[in-house]
């Protein structure tokens, strides 16, 4: 029938229909992948006929669909056909039928329901869909060796296209450790520099990556300045956050979005327990403190456990902030407890300091600090899996994770630094829109102090170790967790909240349940939410946190 | 309405590979949701659902990209090609064709960095051995005509006076205007506005292109919902792209019609019209070659006849590969 059937058939790597198949597991349509969504082969004819059922639904109820164009049903994960199409159906299937049970009485009415299915079957001839693995243009056949690459950026000047050039070559020799190469790139890229712009756009931002190569090269041991603990002051690094938090959205984007899942999950529980892991001044709270208040039912008790690092000049910067959400809680009515937990870094933190009770819902909250516990010692345990270890037991209602969505940890010197080369123009360049002084300065600083420790840092001095949103995901899959989709009313929220507050340019991208904050079709920075998978050894299906809190003493 | 429902269902099914089936009807029953019967659309949610990827510096299968910003319009352009050496124009000895592409969607979906389109591109990139320039027009209903077709305009300007896209002995930059269904009518009408301005483009192509007209043509009374699309929904894109008030003959939907304008005489670049047999607009899109044929106009058409629209989607079928292998001969004519 089809002039393509056996065209298809030869060599196709997702044959449902063969012999050999049956210990294959089920493997992604390697075409909708390309498409952006995630079918199993084995499925596309079960998703198919969903598919079918639906818009005979939407055919026979024309009044149902109108509403659902016009309402607010939220939608989770549309990479998921077949998940998205049930999620559909069941608004269609929302009115009650009749129980099969029922004597046929004269009179009664049967509901709108689906009406009967016109799927038979034997009738699925759909063309054989089994698709000839063809998207194979490889670099093979380009002659390229996969590894040279070129960044290529839109500047209008020559002298910025060969300052990137030069960027370029003079990382890649730091990585063949031909220092003195380097060095004299350095002089190059500095004297190009003062042709060129750098009050904007490409001179900026080279002007920082140039530094931080300096740094790399010519004083090495001088680069813990900008990592490790204790380098510069945890209060020059809260007010560099704070500008950070002004200037741009990214922040503000973390926080609202976090809190919205943080709202949804403690839904209809009375005692609240929030876990930041970075309180810095607790920007995050006074809107999650002030939407406790205003939730139908009244207000949970709310407890907060800030970390953050200890404050060496004898103040309780933790305390201060606390007393200052207490006034805030108090002012709205909601009973408020907080706690300050200081620890240089992450890993140092115990669960038994954050004394959580068995009766409390607890959320835990982690903006931008997962990452960097990448770094890994061979005399330790991995401190991430020690972290998400004890977050585990737990059983948090929700863990929400805000991180960098970057490639910035690979282990090739040439990657990272290409990627953050990349990664950091863009961010300056959404930057250039904000004209409130003097944050946008000082979120400039906070953003080079960033790429100073992904350029010129290594070892446990390096900090910023970025993953992007699909590393996160597999690691955490495999710690023992399981994602809790963001939905259309979460976009939703956010894109509003960014017209009303930045300027354009500024885009949210759902991703697999998770969404992303970027500038112009780059994300820059994912939300994710998660909750611990249960435990199956656990009689209850639970994680006994309780039990293994005693053991931690 | 449930019986010729039936009968619908089962036609697509029996000419398109399942997967592809699955695709297009993913995208028809999510758009039957975005559009709402006042003439509104759901924005938001169509963003939420679109599948969207960043651009990648990175080359993946030989082929990159990067986006660009017009800082004066904000107009969004995403670029792709194989591996480049930046310092060099393209070539000084080999010609590299540009080619502009126009998304489809209607004037009202998708965007430059969806998903489909972006892998359509990077196709496009790898077996033209072109580079592909993606333009993010502003879309209907927000933006009316003539917004699409500004953008276009702009676009096509900054892409020909980019010195980095140059090649040839000539050194300048060959220009190709391409785009699926309303990109297809975004491609005709920014020919026109360059043939008028003496900006040169080497030559249009018009995937099922976007045309309509008052009348209704034997082809749409026959394909009426048959094959993913109905007129309905085609009434409704057009009523959000056309001004207020306008009918279907205006000349943005109708070019050759009773408002349309001539050409004769005009330095048109050459056009391959591709139809899709099974698609319901086909009469307009014959009526468009004709018209061009009427003008004196170089024009080929390649007619498909068991194609559905949005067969180029996934390379799992012989119609891709044949349009394929002629969009190739026809930016690479001298290969």
């Amino acid at each position: 029938m089809s002039p393509y059937e056996s065209a298809t058939s030869a060599g196709s790597s997702s044959g449902s229909s063969s012999a050999y198949s049956s210990t294959k597991p089920a493997d992604i349509d390697g075409l909708l992948a390309g498409a952006g969504y995630k079918v199993r082969s084995s499925d596309l004819r079960h998703v198919a006929q969903r598919l079918e059922r639906l818009e005979t639904a939407m055919v026979n109820s024309p009044v149902e669909l109108s509403q659902l164009a016009s309402s607010d049903t939220v939608h989770y994960n549309p990479s998921d056909i077949g998940s998205w199409v049930d999620s559909l159906l069941s608004e269609f299937n929302h009115t009650p039928s009749l129980p099969s049970d029922l004597p046929d009485l004269p009179g009664i009415v049967v509901g709108p329901g689906i009406s009967p299915t016109v799927i038979n079957e034997a009738d699925a001839t759909w063309m054989d869909h089994d698709a000839p693995q063809q998207q194979q243009q490889s670099a093979q056949s380009l002659g390229i060796p996969p590894n040279q690459l070129t960044v290529v950026t839109a500047m209008e000047e020559d002298s910025g296209i060969r300052l990137v050039h030069l960027l370029m070559t003079c990382a890649e020799s730091v990585q063949r450790g031909e220092f003195s190469l380097a060095g004299s790139l350095i002089d190059d890229m500095q004297s190009l520099l003062r042709r060129v712009n750098t009050t904007c756009g490409i001179g900026k931002v080279a002007g920082y990556f140039i530094d931080a190569l300096s740094r790399r090269i010519f004083t090495p041991q001088a680069s813990g300045l900008f990592g490790g603990s204790g380098s510069a002051s945890a209060y020059e690094n809260e007010l560099l956050y704070h500008h950070f938090y002004e200037a741009c959205p990214y922040l503000k984007f973390a926080h609202f979005t976090a809190n919205q899942a943080i709202l949804e999950a403690f839904d209809g529980h009375d005692c609240v327990h929030v876990i930041d892991f970075n309180l810095m001044h607790g920007l995050q709270w006074p809107a999650l403190i002030q939407a406790l208040a205003l939730r139908p039912g009244g207000p949970p008790l709310l407890r907060l456990t800030g970390i953050g690092p200890p404050s060496p000049d004898g103040r309780d910067s933790l305390r201060e902030i606390g007393l200052r959400l207490a006034e805030l809680a108090r002012s709205v009515n909601v009973r408020f407890a907080f706690r300050g937990v200081a620890a240089q870094r992450l890993e140092d933190v115990k669960p038994w300091m954050l004394q959580v009770n068995s009766k409390e819902a607890v959320a835990v909250n982690s903006i931008l600090q997962l990452h960097r516990l990448l770094g890994s010692d061979p005399n330790r345990s991995p401190p991430i899996e020690i972290v998400l270890g004890w977050i585990r037991q737990l059983n948090p209602k929700i863990m929400t994770v805000i991180e960098h969505e970057a490639n910035h940890n690979q282990p090739g010197f040439m990657d990272r630094f290409t990627e953050s080369l990349y990664y950091y123009s863009t961010m300056f360049d959404s930057l250039e829109a904000c004209t409130l002084q003097p944050e946008k300065a000082l979120a400039e600083i906070y953003i080079q102090r960033e790429i100073c420790n992904v350029v010129s840092c290594e070892g446990s001095a390096r900090l910023e170790r970025h993953e992007p949103l699909a590393k996160w995901r597999s690691r955490l899959g495999q710690a023992g967790f399981r994602p809790l989709h963001l939905g259309s009313n979460a976009f939703k929220q956010a894109s509003m909240l960014l017209t009303l507050f930045s300027a354009e340019g500024y885009c949210v991208e759902e991703n697999e349940g998770c969404l992303t904050l970027g500038w112009h079709s780059r994300p820059l920075i994912s939300a994710s939410a998660w909750q611990a998978v249960p435990d199956a050894n656990s009689p209850l299906g639970i994680v006994n946190h309780h039990h293994n809190n005693h053991n931690a003493l | 309405m449930a019986g010729s429902n039936e009968v619908n269902l089962n036609e697509s099914k029996r000419v398109v590979p399942l997967n592809t089936w699955v695709l297009i009807s993913n995208f028809k029953l999510a758009y039957n949701i975005l559009r709402r019967s006042d003439g509104t659309f759901n924005r938001e949610l169509a963003e939420f659902l679109d599948r969207k990827v960043p651009a990648n510096t990175i080359p993946v299968d030989g082929v990159f990209s990067f986006d660009h910003v017009d800082r004066v319009t904000g107009l969004l352009n995403r670029a792709q090609w194989g591996i480049l050496e930046l310092e060099k124009p393209l070539s000084t000895t080999k010609i590299v064709p540009v080619i502009i592409f126009f998304h489809g969607g209607s004037f009202a979906h998708s965007s430059a960095n969806s998903a489909i389109y972006d892998t359509f591109c990077r196709r496009l990139v790898s077996i033209c051995k072109a580079v592909v320039v993606s333009v993010n027009y502003r879309r209907a209903p927000e933006h009316r005509y003539p917004c699409a077709y500004d953008d276009g305009w702009t676009a096509l300007k900054w892409v020909k006076s980019r010195t980095w896209l140059q090649s040839g002995k000539d050194s300048k930059v060959h220009v190709y205007l391409a785009g699926d269904s309303s990109g297809g009518n975004i491609a005709h009408h920014v020919a026109v506005k360059a043939a008028e301005a003496e900006v040169e483009v080497l030559g249009n192509i018009l995937l099922h292109p976007m045309f309509a007209g008052k009348i209704r043509t034997e082809s749409e009374k026959r394909l009426d919902g048959k094959y993913f699309v109905t007129i309905q929904d085609r009434d409704w894109y057009w009523r959000a792209y056309l001004p207020e008030g306008e009918d279907r003959d205006h000349p943005a939907c109708n070019p050759f019609g009773p408002r349309g304008m001539s050409i004769e005489g005009l330095k048109f670049p050459k056009s391959l019209v591709v139809v899709a047999g099974l698609d319901l607009v086909q009469d307009w899109q014959l009526a468009y070659v004709e018209g061009l044929q009427k003008a004196d106009q170089e024009v080929k058409l390649l007619y498909l006849k068991e194609a559905t629209i949005g067969f180029y989607f996934l390379p799992n079928n012989d119609h891709f590969y044949c349009l394929m292998e002629e969009i190739n001969n026809f930016v690479n004519p001298n290969c």
